[in-house]
């Protein structure tokens, strides 16, 4: 309750009057419905990053060989020098995943 | 019990059980907020406010570096969201005129009695809606969900003597409105 000066005092219980009323609360169901569209929401955004990820990935593949024949490669070095990138970027998480498993279980 | 900054932190890596906690913590105050600025005929509008509030929370809760508390970020993110909804809605009719809810929160007086607090309430209701968003959003908070000022403080995101302050001067200004409409209170 704040500290009020007489003046005050009438407006005070003018507003505890008029503004009393029954307080209105969330429908039981708001939590469920927003979990359910911030699940719905997280699976439309997982899958819009994958597409973009792939035409990304496919245009950058398609745009890199042309480059590389046109410079005169054969489809060998042109092959190994996308493949190999990319097996990289594969076998890195599946490498730190596999030691830091080896870690957590020579730490039990 | 997880605070709010354990929570945020397992949301960030996806655990959405710990997402719908902090759901389950501020969902009541955020409601309580959006609807101090609408105004209690936008319950719907409110309860939107809520959910656009825990989506976008959702949605950038890995840009959250916890430099604030958690509460006083989502506080401030309703805050805006409603004070940008009101702005569209300000012209469109509400469900219930305020009037109506007034009436209806108070018991039954004499017929002379009641017609004089019907008019007296309208323009109160009308005199709020004239104040500063923050002042209107203290009043209804205060008045109206009979929040203390450490509360009112709390959602507004504004030091306990500056809530005191707001609802100090939204009394005087209040005050002076009423007078000009021919309603004394002194």
């Amino acid at each position: 309750m704040t500290k009020m000066e007489p003046r005050d005092t009438a407006i005070d219980s003018l507003l505890r009057r008029s503004l009393a009323g029954p307080v209105p609360s969330l429908a039981p169901d708001f939590e469920e419905r927003l979990m359910r569209e911030v699940r719905q929401t997280t699976r439309a955004f997982a899958r819009y990053r994958r597409i973009l990820l792939t035409c990304y990935g496919l245009t950058s593949v398609v745009t890199s060989a042309v480059v590389m024949r046109g410079q005169g490669l054969g489809w060998e070095p042109i092959a190994a020098m996308i493949l190999g990138p990319l097996a990289l970027v594969a076998a890195v998480p599946w490498a730190w995943r596999a030691t830091h498993m080896t870690m957590r279980h020579h730490g039990d | 019990m997880d605070s709010d900054s354990q929570l945020v932190a397992r949301s960030q890596s996806g655990d959405q059980q710990a997402f719908a906690e902090l759901v389950r913590r501020h969902s009541g105050p955020v409601f309580r907020l959006a609807l101090s600025i609408l105004g209690r005929e936008f319950v719907p509008e409110a309860e939107d406010v809520a959910q656009e509030v825990f989506l976008k929370v959702h949605h950038a809760i890995a840009s959250f570096r916890g430099e604030a508390e958690f509460g006083s970020w989502i506080y401030r993110i309703t805050f805006n969201q409603a004070v940008n909804l009101k702005a569209r809605v300000r012209f469109r009719n509400p469900h219930q005129d305020e009037t109506v809810l007034y009436d209806a929160a108070t018991p039954e007086p004499a017929p002379d009695r009641r017609a004089e607090t019907a008019q007296r309430d309208q323009a109160l209701a009308e005199c709020i809606r004239t104040l500063p968003e923050v002042y209107q959003s203290a009043l209804r908070l205060y008045y109206w969900f009979g929040a203390g000022v450490g509360e009112v403080a709390e959602l507004l995101g504004i030091p306990d003597n500056t809530a005191k302050s707001y609802l100090h001067r939204a009394r005087q200004l209040l005050q002076g409105r009423l007078r000009e409409k021919g309603f004394f209170y002194d």
